[in-house]
């Protein structure tokens, strides 16, 4: 396939190449997350030393902070914005779209995704959404400040906080471009893997992380319009008078408001309807990535491959089916409440079928310890430990006391954030030499690990204690109340631990960006893996590889095979 | 070792990532059971049951995985004396022990869940106190109907100062309707029926002690019963964010015994009446209903 001579804007900027594209979400997705952190470090000084003045940060935020105390308004909007961006942009990019793009095409043996122009597109539609929602920081009123989930009327009427002013208005448009490229991504994966498979690789010889991609781009085609309708209809209630989600009778700063007919509970389903699969658009990827890292440094094939794949099925259909657990103490009607219970703890059995062909994945293994492995074997931890407590939330007899308390928030950022993000670390350490041709450091690699697993374990479990003990979310001071001013030790543990957590992550950033350069000069497949994608160069161009598409002889996992000199068989081999 | 993949050497993180899964579960563990829910004021002990059910199994399921978990790192470090790793990948029996293993431990929790869930959403008992509460940032004002037990009819364009709950004082139901903002009281070991609405967004009550917890809708009205079995003042915190002034929307439930519930209520409503309606209406009877 010929190319013709990239210049640096057709290379690096609107590029078609869909691995270049893959490393542009990841800086972007990186860049966002870094901005997420340091908004978790300062919701976690305010819980650790509530309201207590730190007169540097004046500098930094004059209007939320200061002389140097935080303000609720201003506590309120950087939850809200962690939320965002944490889920969407650095969760969802840098697993889907990232990691989507760079292996789709080299796990299946195509030259590049089938839409290369919808690619760049979508690439280009995320960015302004990134900055939009960046911006809102900056505007009067502050950001959004009706928490991720955007809960009308509080999100609809400008009155109702400072962020629902300006703020909530470029949340929502950075939303619709959001949803927008990531549908046109979806679009992509879905078509890319059922049409440009190269010779011999049957869908049931797919690696798992590409089997979960395609059913996260099916997810992503079917949920986020839920999330584009809402945003629009809820951007018609507070800009042209509509009332979908407003009801007659709301009274707010000594005005009632002319709104008649609506209701919250619209909202809640349609954005519910996104919110649920969206958790297993995040963690279906890591799943993936932590059965193609295990399998690789367990030297063994990935145990049940065939019940792996049905589960990722099962998991990807139940998602939609599941909503109203997030509703349960809504004032949705109780039946409804019953049956989400049925649907939500089935979700249970695909996931305990995962966990269990892991646990025997790793069993009757030779582990190599490598930072890929080590953060593999962090997401078998963490997903095991967030799934269980999702069973106390998911059964509503149980979910009415700890619904909205940092039991949720312990909960959701094991399962969805802890998994996805170790899934997330995992797969750069794995996949590194791929998109830059050199080795990350493996001796920085190891230390961010153990800062990153511990420290993890030491900011999330104890949020569990907190939640058991009545502490509700999304509270700027908890000693208002009481009952709450003894868990201040507990407070105080977590944010020390989330300071040290983000520390961690520094190494991390530093390791990425200086390999670039200064890693050791990576060969084609230094793990000696057994996927497609190995077969291409260290360093491969546009076009991945350089002669014929290898065929794929067998499935990505023949490790160890009996009577074989080598412990592994690429799939390109016959 | 052409075969060996870089950066492999070192049992040390084999058996490292083993012990640090082992203190993990035992702490995190240990120190559970250190935070227990808040104390018990309500006959919705039988959550609190499922609660510890549901924790033992998840709780057991947690310790023994991630035991076995490090186990298995330790047992299978790459680097053992005469490490092999096998080729055995499917075992159809294993598949369907553990998918019918998870099936048969859910199906109950899900059975007793969904039979309490029923008992606490019922209908409320006809010998239920009554009190509608009105939620509005960042105050709770409660709504007590009188004694003739019928609320008086609200009506949103007469919100104000001295109206916080917009009564329409023309309805007759009206007349001996009183209003306590951020204190509720009720008497104990009698059902409470707590129906609710928001003035502005949403907001959700939350009675630690009680096991209770239903948000508040704009344009609806919600409800929520239980019956409180211990005397006491508890907290009652919104748990919905509803603004900046969220977490200070606090008020008080106070649980009396039922003798003084009656003193209190000849004592205070009164003088709430005449705040609230017309000054010239009647004291409560001392037996309400």
């Amino acid at each position: 396939m010929e190319h013709e001579k990239q210049g640096f804007v057709s290379r690096y900027i609107f590029s078609f190449d869909h691995k270049m594209i893959g490393k542009q979400y990841f800086t972007l997705a990186m860049s966002m997350g870094f901005i997420g952190g340091i908004l978790a470090v300062l919701i976690r000084l305010q819980l650790g030393f509530p309201s207590q003045p730190f007169p540097f940060l004046e500098n930094l935020f004059p209007v939320g902070m200061a002389s140097g105390i935080m303000t609720p308004e201003f506590y309120v909007s950087l939850f809200t914005m962690h939320g965002t961006i944490m889920v969407f942009f650095l969760l969802s990019l840098l697993p889907v779209s990232g990691f989507g793009n760079f292996l789709i095409p080299l796990q299946i043996g195509a030259r590049d995704m089938a839409f290369p122009f919808l690619n760049m597109l979508s690439f280009w539609t995320v960015v302004p959404g990134a900055i939009i929602i960046i911006i809102s920081f900056f505007v009067e009123g502050g950001a959004a400040a009706s928490g991720w989930t955007a809960y009308p009327p509080l999100s609809a009427i400008r009155s109702a906080i400072p962020g629902s002013d300006l703020g909530q208005t470029l949340w929502l448009v950075g939303m619709i471009f959001f949803v927008a490229s990531f549908t046109m991504g979806g679009l992509n994966f879905v078509v890319t893997i059922l049409n440009l498979r190269t010779k011999g690789l049957r869908m049931m010889r797919m690696p798992l992380t590409t089997w979960a991609q395609f059913i996260v781009g099916i997810l992503g085609l079917l949920s986020f319009p839920a999330l584009a309708a809402g945003a629009l209809l809820l951007t018609f209630d507070r800009s042209l008078g509509t009332s979908f989600f407003l009801p007659a009778g709301i009274f707010i700063g000594d005005t009632l408001m002319p709104h008649e007919g609506g209701t919250p509970l619209l909202w809640q389903h349609l954005f519910w309807f996104l919110g649920h699969p969206e958790v297993y658009i995040i963690m279906l990827p890591a799943m993936g990535f932590t059965s193609d890292i295990l399998a690789t440094f367990c030297r063994r094939p990935i145990f049940g491959y065939r019940s792996m794949v049905y589960a990722i099925w099962a998991i990807g259909t139940l998602s939609f089916l599941v909503w109203g657990h997030h509703m349960f103490v809504s004032g949705m009607s109780p039946f409804l409440g019953s049956l989400f219970v049925v649907t939500t703890l089935a979700i249970a059995i695909p996931s305990a079928v995962k966990a269990f062909n892991w646990l025997f994945t790793i069993a009757r293994a030779k582990i190599h310890f490598t930072s890929a492995s080590l953060f593999g074997l962090g997401v078998v931890s963490l997903f095991v430990t967030g799934g269980l407590t999702g069973i106390f939330l998911g059964t509503n007899a149980t979910d009415i006391q700890l619904h909205d308390t940092y039991f949720v928030v312990g909960h959701f950022h094991f399962i969805m954030a802890g998994a996805g993000l170790f899934g997330a670390f995992g797969a750069v350490y794995y996949w590194y030499p791929k998109m830059f041709g050199r080795m990350l450091s493996e001796r920085l690699g190891k230390i961010h690990f153990w800062i990153t697993f511990v420290a993890y374990y030491a900011v999330f479990f104890p949020m569990h204690y907190l939640g058991v003990s009545g502490m509700m979310r999304r509270i700027y001071d908890p000693n208002v109340y009481e009952y709450l001013q003894p868990l201040q030790p507990v407070n105080l543990f977590i944010t020390i631990s989330a300071f040290v957590l983000f520390a961690g992550q520094l190494l991390f950033i530093y390791n990425y960006f200086v390999s670039m350069r200064r890693g050791a000069p990576a060969t084609a497949n230094p793990w000696n893996s057994a996927g497609l994608e190995w077969s291409t160069p260290a360093y491969p161009g546009h076009g991945n590889w350089e002669g014929e598409i290898p065929p794929a002889h067998r499935w990505p996992y023949d490790y160890s095979e009996p009577g074989k000199k080598r412990d592994f068989t690429p799939q390109w081999e016959a | 070792m052409a075969d060996e993949p870089k950066g492999s050497r070192g049992s040390l993180q084999g058996i490292a990532m083993a012990v640090v899964i082992w203190a993990i579960v035992v702490i995190s563990s240990l120190y559970y059971v250190r935070y227990g829910v808040p104390e018990l004021a309500s006959d919705r002990g039988y959550l609190d049951s499922l609660y510890y059910v549901i924790l033992g199994i998840t709780g057991a399921a947690y310790i023994l995985y991630q035991l076995a978990l490090g186990y298995v790192i330790y047992r299978y470090r790459g680097d053992r004396p005469g490490a092999e790793s096998s080729h055995w990948h499917e075992s159809h029996k294993l598949e369907l022990t553990w998918t019918i293993g998870t099936a048969a431990i859910l199906i109950p929790i899900v059975f007793t869940g969904l039979i309490y869930w029923d008992r606490v959403r019922g209908p409320a008992p006809d010998d239920a106190v009554t009190v509608m509460a009105v939620g509005a940032q960042f105050q709770w004002d409660f709504h007590y109907p009188g004694a003739d037990g019928e609320f008086g009819r609200f009506d949103p364009t007469l919100y104000a100062i001295d109206n916080q709950i917009g009564l329409d004082e023309t309805d007759p139901a009206a007349a001996d309707d009183w209003v306590l903002t951020n204190q509720l009281v009720i008497p104990v070991n009698r059902p409470t029926r707590i129906l609710m609405r928001s003035k502005d967004v949403q907001h959700a009550i939350f009675l630690p002690n009680f096991r209770v917890k239903q948000d508040l809708v704009p344009g609806m009205t919600t409800e929520v019963w239980f019956t409180p079995v211990k005397t006491g003042s508890y907290e009652v915190a919104c748990a919905e964010l509803c603004g900046l002034g969220h977490y200070r929307m606090r008020a008080f439930l106070e649980v009396m015994e039922e003798a003084d519930y009656q003193q209190w209520l000849s004592d205070n409503a009164p003088a709430a009446v005449a705040d609230v309606a017309d000054p010239a209406a009647e004291a409560p009877p001392a037996s309400a209903e």
